[in-house]
C-alpha cells in the first residue's frame, strides 16, 4: 500500500478548494465512537446514579455537554490551516506549561491522592490533556526544522518533552508521562532519529526511571499497581477492579449480555466503569462483536491519520498526524489492555468512549487538527 | 531509511498492537467464556443461611421442656460486605454496640473469611432495630435476623437430662457439616440427638450489587426444624425426684454440723451433692435422673457472670452424677453374691443351704489366707447380728456372712470355682461397662479382678500396693468396696435386671422423636443381656428387699416407718460407702469416718415398675439418710402427690 504521495500534477486554486472536504472515513467512526460512548456511560451510570438516590442521567448529561463543545472543537480545528497552526503551536505550548504549573499551585484541585485538575466556573479542567497536544505540536514545529536530525535536535526534544513531562510528574501522573514517551518516541523515530540516538534516550529513560525509584519520588500506589499485576493478584484494589474487569468482558461472550443485562457493569462490580474501564461496559454488554467494532473504529481513524500524514503538505503537518496518531494507539491500547488485564492500571481513559470531560476535548480538538491535515492534504491522483 | 518506510514501519507496529488487543478479546471472550460466566455469576448471587429452630424437648406425658423464642440479632453478613465500606462499617458498628472497634474488625474479617453470617449483637432492643433499619447504608452487609434461641421451661427440673447448648468446639468442627456459627448440643439429650434436634438450616439466595446491596430475592429454601424430642422423663416423679433430694442433701448437711454447711476442703465431711434415678425395670426408660446441686441451662443461653460461672464450675454441677459420678456401692452390692449364692449354692463353710441359719454373724471373722497369715475383720455393726441365713445376712447386711462366700470363692479357686465368679455375676447384670444410656459422657465404673490389679501395679505402681492380690480383695468385692464403682444408673439398672427376672435394659431417656414432618421415630427398648435366673431366686429377692424395708431386722426399717399406705410394696437394700476412714487428721483432731450414702429401691415389689437409686455424696449411713430421701420419690410413686411427705432421718445402718 502505498503511505507517499506521487505528485503528478501542479495544484490549481479550484483544486483546493474541492479537496477541502471533510474525510467521512474519519469523522463517521469518530461520530460513532462519541454516539456509543454516550450510550456506554449511559449503562454504566444509570444503575449506580439510581442507588444514590440520583437522577439515572446525571453523568451522561454531562457527558453529552462535552461531547457537543468537543465537536465544535473539532470542526473548529479541522478549518485551521496547517500555517495558522505552526505559528499558534509555540504559544500553545507556552500556554500549557503554564496551566501545568498552576495546577501544582493551590489554585488546582486534589482527587484520589493526585493533584491534576483546575476548577474552571462549574468544570474542573484538566491541562494535562492539553499538554499531550500542545507536546505533539511543539515537537512536530521542532522535527520539521530539519531534514536531518542531529545531536542537537534530539537534546531539544528531550528538553522540550521533559519539561512538561516533569511537571506532570509532580502531580502526579505516571500514565500522561508514559504518554509523552510514547508518542515522542514514535514521532522521533518517523523524523529520522537514528538508531543511535534512539537507543541513547531508551537508555536515558530507563537511567531516569530507576533513579526516580531510588529516591523514591515514585508514588506508592503506582507500584503497588505494577506489582500487583505481576504478582497476579493477591486481593489487592486495583487488581481486584482489573480482574472485576475481565470477568466482566469474559462473561460478555460474543454477543454479549445486551444494553443493562451486565451484571458487573451494571451492577457496579467494576469501579470507574463511566470513566477509565468504559470499555468493560462495552465488552459486557455487546460482546466480542461490539469489542471488536469498537477497535476496528479505532484502527480505521488510525489509518486515516497515517494516510493524512503520508499525503500532508507539509513536514510539520506530517508530524502533527503522526503524534496524534500515537496518541490515539498508545491510549487504547493501554486503556482496553488494562480493561483485559493485559497491562496495568495506569489510569489512562479511552479515547471519545470515556466520560470525562477535559479529555473528550482534547482529543477532539487533537482529531480535528489532524484532520485537517487530510482536508488540506497533497492532491492524491485517484481523486 | 526513507520517512515512508518509517511510517510503514509506525503503521506495522501499530497494527500489532492491535492484534494483540483483538487476540486477547477473542480468548477471553470466545474461547473461554464460559469460566467467566460462572465468575460473574457467582459475584452476583449470595446465599445467606437461615438456622432452623431446634427441635422442642417433652417429656412422656407432652409437658414442654424445651422450645424456642425468637430473637432479634444483628449479624454481619460475611457475603455481602463489601471491600470498600469495610472501613466505615466498623467504625459504625463500634459506636452502635460500644464493643471495641479491633473486636469488630475481627468480627468483620471471620466474616468474610468464612462467607458467613457472624452475630455482632444479640437481643436487640426496639431502639435499634429501628435505628438500623433507618440507616441501612451506615451498616451495609449488616441484617437483622429473627434467630431462635433456645429457652428452656422450668430450666432447673432436668438439666442433666436434657443438656444445654453452644457454639462448637475444634472438635465438633471436624465433623462434617458444622460451622463455627451453629449452634450444637454441648451435654445430655442436646447432644446425643443433636442430629435430630437441629433440623436443617434454610438458604435464601439473593442477587446483590458490588455494594452488598440486596437486589432482590431470587429463592429460598426454607430451614427444616428439627424434631420434637419426647423424653421417658416424667416431669412429676422428676419434681419430686429433684425436692427429696434436695431435702436429703439439706437434711444430711444439717446432721453433720448444726445449721448445715459448705462442702469445702476444710470441711471434708460436709455432704457434696444427692444424686437419684428413677428406672423402670419393665424396659429400661429412666422416669427421673437429677443430681443437686442443679443448673439452669438457659445460662448457656443467655451467659452469666463469671462469679456465678466460678461458683456452679467448683460444684461441677454441669456433670451428670448420675451417669459420670462413680461410687463404690458397698453394702448395695451385696445382693450380687446374694444372687450368685442362690444360683451357684455358694454359701459359707459349713452352711448347706440358703435357709440354713447356723451361721452366727457376731462382730468379728477371725481367718487365715492361704499364706497362713492371721486375718480379723470387723463386721459394721459390733457386736452382729446373731445366727443368720442368706435372706437373715441380706436384710441385716451381715458383712460376715458375705465374706464367707467371699473367702468360700477364693478357697475353692483351683478346684470347684471360677476364681473371677463374683466378679462374672457382677458383669452380668452391668457393672463394669457402660449401661449404653443414650447420653453422652457415661462412665464405666470399676468391677476390679486379678488381670486388672495386675495391670494396675505395671500402670501405676505408686498407688496400688505391691502385695499379690488376693483373698481380701474378693472379700472387699463382695461388700461393693475396694476399687469396685458403680454409677447410679448402673446401680439402678442392675437391680431392675434382678427384680425384673434377669433382663438387663439398655436404659433410654427418649421415648420417640416426632420430626418435622410428622414421622414418628421409635426408641425401642433393647435390652443389653439376659442373665438365666431361676425363678424362685426373683422371688426370694424380692422377698428379702421387701424385709429390708418392712423386716424386723431391716437396715431400712426406720426410714419407712412413717412411710404411709402400701409401705409393704416397697423393697430396697441400704448401702454406706467408705471415702475416708475416721481417725486423726494432720493436727492430731479426732474425726468420725466420711461415708457416702446409698439406698436402691424397688416397688412394687409384687411386680416392679420402678427401681429407684439415690446417692448422697458424703451423705454418711446409707440407712440414715439416702433410704429417707429414696422413701420421699416412692410415697409420691405409690401414694401420689397427697402421700409424700418430708424427708427425716432414718437409722444408722449399712
Amino acid at each position: 500500500m502505498a503511505l507517499t504521495a506521487r505528485r503528478t500534477e501542479p495544484v490549481t486554486i479550484l483544486q483546493r478548494e474541492r479537496t477541502l472536504r471533510p474525510d467521512l472515513f474519519l469523522v463517521l467512526p469518530y461520530l460513532a465512537l462519541a454516539a456509543l460512548g454516550i450510550v456506554m456511560v449511559y449503562t454504566a451510570s444509570a444503575p449506580r446514579n439510581e442507588l444514590l438516590d440520583l437522577d439515572p442521567a446525571t453523568t451522561v448529561r454531562r457527558h453529552v455537554i462535552f461531547v457537543l463543545i468537543g465537536f465544535a472543537v473539532f470542526i473548529a480545528s479541522s478549518l485551521i490551516g496547517g500555517r495558522t497552526l505552526r505559528s499558534l503551536s509555540i504559544p500553545i505550548y507556552l500556554a500549557s506549561l503554564v496551566a501545568l504549573g498552576l495546577v501544582l499551585t493551590p489554585l488546582g484541585r486534589e482527587l484520589k491522592g493526585a493533584q491534576r485538575w483546575i476548577q474552571v466556573g462549574p468544570f474542573q479542567l484538566q491541562p494535562s490533556e492539553f499538554a499531550k497536544i500542545a507536546v505533539i505540536l511543539a515537537l512536530a514545529v521542532l522535527l520539521s526544522t530539519a531534514t536531518r536530525l542531529r545531536w542537537f535536535h534530539i537534546g531539544r526534544s528531550v528538553l522540550l518533552v521533559g519539561v512538561p513531562a516533569g511537571l506532570i510528574f509532580l502531580q502526579p501522573d505516571l500514565g500522561t508521562m508514559l504518554v509523552f514517551a510514547f508518542v515522542s518516541v514514535i514521532m522521533l523515530f518517523v523524523g529520522g532519529t537514528t538508531v543511535r540516538q534512539l537507543a541513547f534516550i531508551g537508555l536515558a529513560a530507563i537511567v531516569m526511571a530507576v533513579a526516580l525509584f531510588q529516591v523514591g519520588a515514585i508514588q506508592e500506589y503506582q507500584i503497588v499497581r505494577v506489582t500487583s499485576f505481576l504478582d497476579g493478584g493477591g486481593g489487592d484494589d486495583a487488581d481486584y477492579n482489573q480482574l472485576q474487569s475481565e470477568i466482566a468482558i469474559g462473561s460478555g461472550g460474543f454477543f454479549g449480555k445486551g444494553l443493562f443485562g451486565g451484571t458487573q457493569t451494571n451492577l457496579s462490580f467494576v469501579p470507574e466503569q463511566s470513566s477509565d474501564f468504559i470499555f468493560t461496559a462495552v465488552g459486557e454488554q455487546l460482546g466480542f462483536l461490539g469489542g471488536a467494532i469498537v477497535l476496528g473504529l479505532y484502527a480505521m481513524i488510525v489509518w486515516r491519520l497515517l494516510i493524512a500524514a503520508a499525503n500532508g503538505r507539509e513536514r510539520f503537518s506530517q508530524f502533527v498526524a503522526i503524534g496524534i496518531a500515537a496518541l490515539l494507539v498508545f491510549h487504547v491500547f493501554v486503556n482496553v489492555g488494562m480493561t483485559l488485564r493485559l497491562i496495568p492500571v495506569t489510569g489512562l481513559p479511552l479515547p471519545f468512549l470515556s466520560a470525562g470531560g477535559t479529555f473528550f476535548i482534547a482529543m477532539s480538538l487533537g482529531l480535528g487538527v489532524a484532520h485537517s491535515v487530510w482536508m488540506r492534504r497533497s492532491p492524491v491522483p485517484d481523486e | 531509511m526513507s520517512f515512508g518506510w518509517r511510517l510503514g514501519a509506525v503503521a506495522l507496529s501499530f497494527s500489532l498492537l492491535f492484534g494483540v488487543l483483538a487476540l486477547r478479546l477473542w480468548s477471553i471472550q470466545v474461547t473461554a467464556t464460559a469460566d467467566y460466566e460462572d465468575a460473574a455469576e457467582s459475584n452476583l448471587v449470595k446465599f445467606v443461611e437461615t438456622p432452623a429452630p431446634r427441635g422442642q424437648i417433652r417429656d412422656v406425658n407432652g409437658v414442654l421442656l424445651a422450645d424456642n423464642r425468637n430473637a432479634r440479632v444483628a449479624v454481619i453478613e460475611g457475603a455481602l460486605v463489601p471491600r470498600q465500606s469495610e472501613d466505615q462499617l466498623v467504625r459504625n458498628l463500634a459506636a452502635f454496640s460500644g464493643r471495641p472497634a479491633s473486636e469488630i474488625r475481627d468480627l468483620v474479617d471471620e466474616a468474610r473469611r468464612r462467607g458467613d453470617r457472624v452475630e455482632v449483637v444479640h437481643e436487640l432492643t426496639e431502639d435499634q432495630v429501628v435505628f438500623l433499619a433507618e440507616h441501612p447504608e451506615e451498616f451495609v452487609g449488616v441484617r437483622i435476623v429473627e434467630t431462635p434461641v433456645r429457652v428452656y421451661v422450668n430450666g432447673e427440673l432436668a438439666p442433666d437430662v436434657i443438656g444445654y447448648i453452644g457454639r462448637p468446639n475444634a472438635d465438633d468442627l471436624e465433623k462434617p457439616g458444622i460451622k463455627p456459627t451453629d449452634v450444637l448440643g454441648k451435654a445430655g439429650v442436646e447432644r446425643q440427638y443433636d442430629g435430630v434436634i437441629r433440623g436443617e438450616s434454610g438458604r435464601i439466595k439473593y442477587r446483590i450489587n458490588a455494594r452488598g446491596e440486596i437486589l432482590d430475592q431470587l429463592g429460598e429454601q426454607l430451614p427444616a426444624p428439627g424434631g420434637t424430642v419426647f423424653l421417658t422423663i416424667d416431669s412429676e416423679v422428676q419434681e419430686v425426684l429433684n425436692s427429696s433430694l434436695g431435702q436429703g442433701l439439706q437434711l444430711a448437711r444439717e446432721l453433720h454440723r448444726e445449721g448445715g454447711c459448705v462442702p469445702s476442703d476444710e470441711d471434708p465431711g460436709c455432704p457434696v451433692r444427692a444424686v437419684g434415678v428413677v428406672l423402670d425395670p419393665s424396659d429400661g426408660s429412666v422416669v427421673a435422673m437429677s443430681s443437686v446441686p442443679a443448673f439452669d441451662p438457659n445460662i448457656f443461653v443467655e451467659g452469666v457472670s463469671a462469679d456465678e460461672w466460678e461458683r456452679l464450675n467448683a460444684q461441677a454441677v454441669f456433670n451428670n452424677f448420675a451417669i459420670q459420678g462413680v461410687y463404690a456401692p458397698a453394702s448395695t452390692f451385696k445382693t450380687v453374691a446374694y444372687m450368685a449364692a442362690l444360683e451357684e449354692a455358694l454359701f459359707p463353710q459349713d452352711v448347706g443351704s440358703a435357709d440354713d441359719n447356723s451361721y452366727v454373724c457376731d462382730g468379728l471373722l477371725e481367718f487365715r489366707f492361704n499364706d497362713g497369715s492371721p486375718q480379723l475383720y470387723r463386721d459394721w455393726l459390733e457386736n452382729g447380728h446373731g445366727n443368720v441365713d442368706l435372706h437373715g445376712a441380706l436384710h441385716a447386711s451381715c458383712d460376715l456372712y458375705f465374706w464367707e462366700i467371699a473367702l468360700k470363692i477364693w478357697n475353692g479357686r483351683n478346684s470347684e470355682f471360677d476364681q473371677d465368679l463374683l466378679q462374672q455375676w457382677a458383669r452380668r447384670f452391668g457393672f463394669d461397662k457402660s449401661s449404653g444410656i443414650d447420653l453422652p459422657f457415661e462412665r464405666s465404673g470399676l468391677i476390679p479382678d486379678q488381670e486388672w490389679f495386675e495391670e494396675a501395679q505395671r500402670e501405676t505402681p505408686l498407688l496400688v500396693r505391691d502385695t499379690p492380690w488376693a483373698g481380701g480383695d474378693v472379700m472387699n468385692i463382695v461388700i461393693g468396696q475396694g476399687s469396685v464403682l458403680a454409677t447410679p444408673l448402673q446401680l439402678a439398672n442392675a437391680y431392675a435386671a434382678m427384680v425384673n427376672g434377669g433382663t438387663v435394659w439398655q436404659p433410654r431417656v427418649v421415648h420417640h422423636v416426632v420430626t418435622a414432618d410428622g414421622t414418628m421415630l421409635e426408641n425401642t427398648p433393647l435390652a443389653a443381656n439376659q442373665v438365666a435366673l431361676q425363678d424362685r431366686t426373683v422371688a426370694l429377692l424380692r422377698r428379702d428387699l421387701q424385709q429390708v424395708v418392712n423386716g424386723p431386722a431391716g437396715t431400712a426399717r426406720t426410714a419407712f416407718a412413717n412411710f404411709g399406705p402400701n409401705v409393704e410394696q416397697v423393697g430396697g437394700k441400704t448401702g454406706t460407702g467408705e471415702v475416708i476412714k475416721g481417725g486423726l487428721g494432720q493436727e492430731g483432731e479426732l474425726h468420725g469416718d466420711v461415708d457416702n450414702a446409698l439406698f436402691v429401691g424397688v416397688a412394687p415389689i409384687s411386680n416392679p415398675k420402678y427401681v429407684v437409686a439415690v446417692v448422697v455424696e458424703r451423705g454418711g449411713s446409707g440407712g440414715r439418710i439416702a433410704a429417707p430421701t429414696a422413701a420421699r420419690v416412692l410415697q409420691f410413686l405409690l401414694n401420689g402427690p397427697e402421700g409424700v411427705t418430708d424427708v427425716f432421718a432414718g437409722e444408722e445402718a449399712d
